[in-house]
């Protein structure tokens, strides 16, 4: 099997891990939408006595599929700048650190915060060194804005989850969230639209084709 | 103030909407069955294009119409205050709420649906009728000209009214109430912008959705493409959108069980699975990943329908319940 096969399908792998697990969370969120419906008619009272265990339950699902997204983005998103075996050992150690702060501090809250901090200095260095490889114009390449664009908007995935995480009730909740606010929507701008603001299209164009008998 | 004369006023001025407004909502229906007719029969599909551009037209004569009652709405909507009798601000509903939700969508769609190039005639008919759907729901369902703002107009009539009773604690419960809501809701900047937003990008999503009927009817990545582009220039505001509204809930919605409430958790499933068609289609071109793509383009479409359904079902902080 050649480098660029192996690449294809560590990269397909990769996407279809982040779709599966965006599909998981959507399906969370439908079933915990069918339980408060349930809940909030059958139960009297449910919103004082029911849904503070609700909450709990919820982010507690939702914490370790956060979790594994946060990996993925960290090994996908880099995947052109570095060793794949590196991005997988930074991952672990990464997820350890993690473990610890959440042991020593006895707050999973703190662990995964901390967790989240790491990912998004790891992702922000991507961004960076995604600028820095680029000499001059060479920056403003199809290729090069959707790479920038893609760390971005990961950036801002991760700021945010750090914002909803652990600085609800922080005096840097709010500078925070438009930091992340920002680089979400800057990075989906440049993913998406990297054909119109591009200074040299480097791309290769892809021909439309028929879907026949698949 | 004099609540008697302001509650005069303000029913004066939902009479003139009535009148002037009336003729549209009704003509509404009409160019939704029409709209209908000219999708479905092949042969009158040359004069489909035109009758869009018409519904779009007489859509925009009454947004105009909403806007000017609007404002008029905006100068007679007064907040004073129990205390000192001084006026404390004056009430901003937006143009998207309550009553003119589905006609904002059906507004939306519409011009959309007129600037459309890329494979215009293959999409005008399935947009042509989700469009019909919105329209007739507007007119019938929503009936912002001739009711407009039942939960607004309830909640300040109700302020008027405890106003002039001279109760000096059912006034202040009333003022609370109502500025309350100004403050926190009519009036802030998210309310501004966070449906709008939505609105926006519920329109492309209609689009992205016939465009991916389409592509299963023709197996051709071409119309897949179209779709995309609609998806991608929805997906921002959505973003946007979403986003905006953390620490707007935060702050309004301060001791509300909103967090994983039902409205909310549709919206965030939403999300997710408009994420995940853009992610999956990056393989569109491995062996019957298109199927796929389009499942996952029809199911967030429908979970789009669900979500904006769910305010009206679900109760939580985020329903009209």
């Amino acid at each position: 099997m050649t480098d660029l096969v192996r690449h294809k399908n560590w990269d397909f792998a990769l996407t279809v891990i982040t779709v599966a697990l965006l599909g998981t969370l959507g399906v969370q969120s439908f079933i915990g939408t069918l339980y408060i419906w349930w809940a909030t008619t059958a139960i009297p009272g449910f919103e004082t006595t029911g849904y503070g265990d609700f909450v709990w339950w919820m982010n507690a699902i939702a914490a370790p599929q956060v979790i594994v997204l946060v990996i993925v983005m960290g090994l996908c998103v880099p995947k052109r700048l570095f060793d794949r075996t590196a991005l997988v050992v930074v991952s672990g150690a990464m997820l350890l650190v993690g473990l610890a702060a959440w042991v020593l501090t006895a707050s999973f809250q703190t662990g995964l915060a901390v967790y989240l901090a790491l990912a998004a200095l790891i992702q922000a260095g991507v961004v960076v060194l995604t600028v820095a490889g680029a000499r001059g114009p060479s920056y403003l390449t199809e290729g090069r804005l959707v790479k920038t664009g893609s760390g971005l908007l990961h950036l801002g995935f991760i700021a945010f989850a750090i914002v909803v995480v652990a600085l609800q009730r922080s005096a840097f909740m709010l500078p925070a969230f438009w930091i992340a606010t920002a680089f979400t929507m800057l990075g989906t701008v440049m993913a998406f639209y990297a054909d119109r603001l591009a200074w040299r299209k480097s791309m290769r164009v892809k021909v439309d084709r028929s879907f026949g008998n698949e | 103030m004099n609540p008697a004369v302001v509650q005069a006023e303000i029913a004066q001025l939902i009479q003139t909407l009535g009148t002037i407004g009336a003729p549209i909502q009704a003509l509404l229906p009409a160019a939704a069955v029409l709209l209908v007719a000219l999708a479905t029969v092949p042969a009158w599909r040359p004069l489909l294009g035109p009758a869009v551009a018409a519904s779009a037209f007489v859509l925009l004569i009454g947004e105009i119409v909403l806007a000017w009652f609007h404002w008029r709405l905006y100068d007679l909507a007064v907040v004073v205050s129990p205390d000192t009798g001084r006026i404390v601000g004056r009430v901003a509903v937006p143009l998207w709420v309550e009553s003119e939700k589905l006609y904002v969508w059906a507004l939306t769609l519409a011009l959309m649906a007129v600037v459309i190039r890329r494979h215009r005639q293959e999409l005008l008919p399935g947009v042509a009728i989700i469009l019909a759907v919105l329209m007739a729901g507007a007119s019938l369902w929503g009936k912002p000209f001739t009711e407009p703002l039942p939960s607004f107009l309830g909640q300040y009539f109700g302020y008027l009214q405890a106003m002039a009773s001279g109760d000096p604690a059912r006034m202040f419960g009333a003022y609370q109430g109502m500025e309350g809501a100004r403050q926190f809701y009519y009036n802030t900047i998210y309310m501004w912008v966070h449906p709008p937003a939505l609105f926006f990008a519920y329109g492309t999503f209609a689009i992205a959705f016939v465009a991916t009927l389409v592509m299963v009817r023709e197996r051709h990545s071409a119309y897949e493409t179209t779709s995309y582009r609609w998806a991608r220039l929805g997906y921002l505001p959505l973003t946007a959108g979403m986003l905006l509204g953390f620490p707007w809930a935060i702050i309004a919605w301060q001791g509300e069980s909103w967090w994983w409430s039902g409205k909310v958790n549709m919206s965030i499933m939403m999300w997710l699975l408009y994420t995940a068609l853009l992610h999956a289609r990056l393989y569109l071109r491995r062996r019957s990943m298109w199927k796929w793509v389009a499942a996952l383009s029809i199911l967030a479409f429908l979970v789009l329908l669900l979500t904006y359904l769910a305010t009206y079902i679900v109760p939580g902080a985020h329903s009209y319940l």
